[in-house]
Order: structure tokens, then C-alpha cells, then sequence
């Protein structure tokens, strides 16, 4: 039996609609986080590198 | 009978490693700062925030207890993501308690305590935060090693194995010494690299779980031998109507569904895990995007391994489980997935592993250092002293999480441990967080008094259950022993009068403080203690003596 045998569906429609959302969304947004996430690091390392270009002394502080 | 191949599936898994490694380590060179090192600077945008989020909170541990759910449940058993879901969706839409907390500044919860209760509850807080996290982490590295053993078909313990010879010792340690060559990976990176090693490596580990979990599912689903229509009857057969309604499954009804939604909501405010990622965004705009647009996941989080679970309660039979049902889903993965998948599979769940356990690591130590360790730091310390210990500390973890977790087995009853510690945690550390937000009149009195109830309801309870027994009959007419407090009262009923208790103990606490009587030709006494977080900001480097913040 299958996922689109009929019966076993509209008995459980709510669990079914569910499952499906899960694979669809599961699915959709690991591609689009997979592309958008890698434009997300590059664009915080180099916030942090010119940060850190742009720092001056007094970010070592004291020591104690 | 398992499809691993070593030369398959071990070359995946190996390359897998070795990539996550070097992503991890090559980060190092942008950390300079405590900042960097334990919110990655602050610079967190949302879809790296998102596969952050996902992957800290999907553990092998998740994966097995939400199996173990399905099996034993059926889809009922996803009840707890559909309330976590629902949580996560309406605290981002709403800013609710994640506002306030991240506009403050703060880089941990207990840090906007001290604003409105003062030190002491801020240390009290990060004890219990700690004590809270590290107990309820330490189970994880025994369980994740059971999982990739019975996957790889391993035995649990190898009986035959030669006594006192290096091959015996071997042959009987496979779980603790791959959980180990696994740990010592986690604890390099995290300690060269902190918050920024771990959001990296954490997007990778996002990837390959996340393709691990689909194309298992898919398989599942697609199957000619299994396929939804057998899920459904295998659930229909065992568990009846209950298995697809909460309300009417025997073991749950309103009591579990109400409890769980407590726990979901305090979760989702307050489990510093989570939080982390808030407080790395860039803006609390992007914390809130980061909750909306995450939250579905956690439906998936129950979901997709409970299908996993409901699959091995049609295909195994109860022989061949075994007497715990928490390891039939990983013997059903054993036998089901085809070598090549295996491999990934196998990644998928190590990642799961690798990143729930550096992001933990890194976060139960930001509290030890910000909160715990604040009195030693009256004097602020330099950004080199403060990465060193934050360090030291993640590396100490780590030799904890070893000992304790792995080469000290525990006894006994591990999951009500796991729930006493989590509402000890979640419930007093939930109601501080509201009060703090709030409530202008709460003050260190309530807290004080929230953080004892939130501590003493739950252990009571589990103090009476090991204690307090009676011998019964089954409906077999087998003599049993049965604990009274579990008969009459049920750690559901236990867990909501906890919150219920925690949250009365603020408010009576709060106001039994007395108000101080205002001098002439001055303003009013607050009984509030300190200053609302917003307005004591500029006070703060003279009060808290924590490091500088930039």
C-alpha cells in the first residue's frame, strides 16, 4: 500500500496533510537555507574581519 | 542484520568528519573577543540562524526519544512539536519575553536578572541553568553511541571479547571510544572557535541531516513493503483511536497535552540553547524572524522520526525490539536502509550528534563564565583572560560530559531524571523571565522564592516515587510494585502544579517584600529592587563588573 491509497488517507486526512507539509516544507527549505545561509557567513566574516581591521588598541584592555 | 559497509559508508562518514573539522578550524582566525567567541559578534542573519537553530535542537537523542514517541504512541506521539511549533510560532510573532531580552544586550538570561533582582539571583539562576543543562546533557553521548551501534549492528556489549588485552579492551569499549574519537572532533573546533566554529560547522550539519532525514522518510513513505497505508494500520492495530488523538490515548489525555504545553512555551523562552541564537542575531528583528520561520521545524522534529518509529512497529515484531522500544528504530534503520544511504544516514545523525554537543558545550559554559564566574570579575578582564577561560571551561565540559556520561554509565531511571531536571530548570527560570519583562512590582523576593518551588515540587516528586511504594495486581493477577505518588497524581499533574506553584511563589514573594517608607522630598522607594533592565543600562559596567562589551 502506498501513500496514495485512498481509504487509509481520508481516514487520517490530518496526519497525512501533516506528513506531507513536513517532507514538502522540510524539503523546500533546506535548499533555500542551504543558499541563502552561505551568502549569511560570507557576509559575517567579513563583518567580523573589517571589525577587527577597524579595531584599535585599547580592544586588548588590561591585564590582570 | 545491517546493510553498513565500512568501505561505503565509512568512506562517507569519514569524508564527513574530516570536512566538518576543517570548517571548524578555519574559522578560528576572526575571534579576538569574549563576543565573537560566544555570540559570534552579534552577526548572525536569519537562514544561518535558522539551520543553527535546527540543527542544536535535533540531537540523536531527539531522534530516539521522538521514535521511541512514535512507537509507543503512534502520531499522537507528535502532540509535543505541534505544541512547540504553535510556542515558537506566536513568542516570534509576538516578541513575547525574546523582545525585551535581546533588546537589553545581554549575552545570558541570568546577566537581565541581575538588573531586576540583583547578583544573587543572577549567580542562583546560572547554577540552576548549569545544573539544569549539564545534567540533562549528560546522558546524550551513551545514547547517540547506542544509536550508531544498533544502526551498524554492533553489539551493545561484546561478552566474548578477550579480558585484559588491548583487542579485549577494544572490542568491549566500541560505544565509549567512538563517542570519544566523536566528542574530542566537537571539543577542537569549539574551543579554537566558539560561537563562529559552531554556526559554521552547525550549517553543514544542517545540510546533511537535513538530506538524511528527507530521503530516509521518503523511502519509508514511498515504500512498496511499507508505505503510509501500513503505518496507518500498524497504529490502528496497536494503539486504536488514541493513536491518532492525544485526548483519548490512554497514557496522555488533557493532563499530558496541557503539561506539554507549558513546557513548550517555558522552552522556547527560556532553554539557553535556543536563546544563544537570539541573542548571536544581528537585531532582535532577526531573532523574531529566526523563531517564525524556524518554528515548523519543530513539527518535523517530532514527526519525521516518529514515522521512523510507527515503521518499526509495522515491520519488526515485538521479539525482535527486544523489552526497550527505544531501540526498535534504530534496528529498523539497520535493516531497512540500503548501504550507500546508510552512509548518509549515518552522517546525518552524527552531525545531529556533532552539533547539538558543541552548541550545548558552548552554551552551558557562556553561563558558567558570564554568570557564575561575575563575582570574580569585579575588575574586568582583558579580552585574552576572558577567551582563555572561556575556553578552559568548554574543555572541562567536555572531560565532564566524557566521565560522567560515558565511561560512568548511570543507573536507574533516566528519562524521570531527565524530566525532574528539565522542569527544575524550565519552570522557575520561565516565571523569572515573565516577571522580569512584566511585571514592575517583582523583585529578588519572588525570584528567590519562584527558583525554591520550581526546585522542590519535582524533587519531592521523584523522592516519593522511588520511596513511597505499594504491592498491587495487574490485570494479570501478577503481584507488582507500584509507586503511590505515580498512581495518584502522575508526573503530568506534578509538572503543571510546578509551574503553577513557581509562578505563585513570584507573586506572593514579591509582594511580601516590604516598601521602603519614601524620605521627605524624595521620590518613592521602589520595591522592585534594582532598576527595569532599560533603565539600569548605564549603570551596568559599574555594577556587574563583567567583562567590556562592544
Amino acid at each position: 500500500m502506498g501513500m496514495w491509497d485512498i481509504d487509509p488517507v481520508v481516514r487520517h486526512w490530518f496526519w497525512w496533510a501533516v506528513t506531507a507539509a513536513c517532507v514538502l516544507w522540510y524539503s523546500t527549505v533546506t535548499v533555500y537555507v542551504a543558499i541563502k545561509g552561505v551568502s549569511d557567513i560570507r557576509r559575517m566574516l567579513r563583518r567580523l574581519s573589517d571589525a577587527q581591521g577597524g579595531s584599535s588598541a585599547a580592544d586588548e584592555g588590561r591585564d590582570d | 542484520m545491517t546493510h553498513f559497509s565500512w568501505y561505503v559508508d565509512g568512506s562517507i562518514v569519514g569524508l564527513y568528519l574530516v570536512a566538518t573539522m576543517v570548517v571548524g578550524i578555519m574559522v578560528r582566525k576572526y575571534v579576538g573577543k569574549v563576543e565573537h567567541f560566544l555570540v559570534a559578534g552579534r552577526e548572525m542573519d536569519v537562514y544561518l540562524g535558522i539551520a543553527s537553530l535546527a540543527a542544536t535542537e535535533f540531537g540523536v537523542v531527539t531522534c530516539m526519544y521522538t521514535a521511541q514517541n512514535g512507537y509507543d504512541k503512534g502520531f499522537a506521539g507528535a502532540t509535543p512539536g505541534i505544541l512547540s511549533a504553535a510556542a515558537m510560532l506566536l513568542v516570534g510573532l509576538t516578541g513575547f519575553c525574546i523582545k525585551p531580552l535581546r533588546d537589553a544586550g545581554v549575552m545570558t538570561i541570568p546577566e537581565l536578572f541581575q538588573n531586576r533582582f540583583g547578583p544573587r539571583i543572577r549567580w542562583l539562576a546560572g547554577v540552576v541553568i548549569v545544573l539544569g543543562g549539564l545534567l540533562n546533557m549528560g546522558v546524550f553521548l551513551r545514547t547517540g553511541g547506542e544509536f550508531l551501534l544498533l544502526v551498524c549492528g554492533f553489539p551493545l556489549e561484546n561478552a566474548g571479547a578477550a579480558p585484559h588485552t588491548l583487542g579485549g579492551f577494544v572490542g568491549s569499549h566500541y560505544l565509549e571510544i567512538a563517542m570519544t574519537v566523536l566528542l574530542l572532533t566537537v571539543v577542537v573546533y569549539t574551543i579554537l572557535g566558539g560561537m563562529l566554529s559552531v554556526l559554521v560547522t552547525e550549517f553543514v550539519q544542517f545540510v546533511v541531516m537535513s538530506i538524511g532525514l528527507i530521503a530516509v522518510t521518503v523511502l519509508i513513505l514511498a515504500s512498496s513493503d511499507i508505505g503510509w497505508g501500513r503505518l496507518v494500520a500498524a497504529v490502528e492495530a496497536k494503539h486504536g483511536a488514541g493513536g491518532f488523538n492525544p485526548f483519548v490515548h490512554p497514557d496522555m489525555g488533557w493532563p499530558y497535552v496541557v503539561f506539554n504545553a507549558l513546557l513548550c512555551t517555558a522552552g522556547m523562552v527560556t532553554w539557553m540553547t535556543m536563546i544563544q541564537r537570539l541573542l548571536a542575531a544581528k537585531d532582535t528583528r532577526t531573532g523574531r524572524k529566526i523563531y517564525t520561520r524556524t518554528s515548523f521545524f519543530f513539527v518535523c522534529r517530532f514527526l519525521v522520526p516518529g514515522i521512523w518509529g510507527i515503521a518499526a512497529l509495522a515491520v519488526l515484531t515485538p521479539e525482535m525490539v527486544g523489552g526497550n522500544s527505544l531501540y526498535a528504530m534504530p534496528k529498523f534503520l539497520g535493516a531497512f536502509v540500503p548501504m550507500g544511504l546508510m552512509g548518509i544516514l549515518l552522517s546525518a545523525m552524527i552531525a545531529a550528534d556533532m552539533s547539538t554537543d558543541s552548541s550545548y558545550m558552548l552554551t552551558w559554559g557562556s553561563v558558567i563564565y558570564n554568570d557564575i564566574l561575575a563575582p570574580f570579575r569585579r575588575k574586568p578582564w582583558s579580552e585574552k583572560k576572558g577567551l582563555f577561560w572561556n575556553r578552559s571551561i568548554v574543555a572541562f565540559i567536555g572531560i565532564f560530559l566524557l566521565v560522567y556520561g560515558l565511561w560512568y554509565p548511570l543507573k536507574g531511571d533516566l528519562w524521570t531524571y531527565l524530566g525532574v531536571t528539565g522542569t527544575i530548570y524550565l519552570s522557575s527560570m520561565s516565571v523569572l523571565l515573565v516577571a522580569c519583562c512584566y511585571w514592575k512590582r517583582a523583585n529578588n523576593w519572588g525570584a528567590a522564592a519562584a527558583i525554591i518551588f520550581g526546585a522542590a515540587i519535582p524533587v519531592a516528586y521523584l523522592v516519593l516515587e522511588l520511596v513511597w511504594k505499594v504491592q498491587g495486581v495487574d490485570s494479570a493477577g501478577q503481584v507488582v510494585v507500584k509507586s503511590v505518588v505515580r498512581e495518584a497524581v502522575g508526573p503530568y499533574y506534578s509538572g503543571i502544579a510546578t509551574y503553577v506553584a513557581a509562578g505563585a511563589a513570584m507573586v506572593i514573594g514579591s509582594l511580601l517584600k516590604p516598601t521602603a517608607p519614601p524620605q521627605p522630598g524624595t521620590e518613592p522607594a521602589s520595591t522592585a529592587g534594582p532598576p527595569a533592565f532599560g533603565e539600569a543600562r548605564s549603570r551596568k559596567a559599574d555594577e556587574a563588573g563583567g567583562p567590556p562589551r562592544a
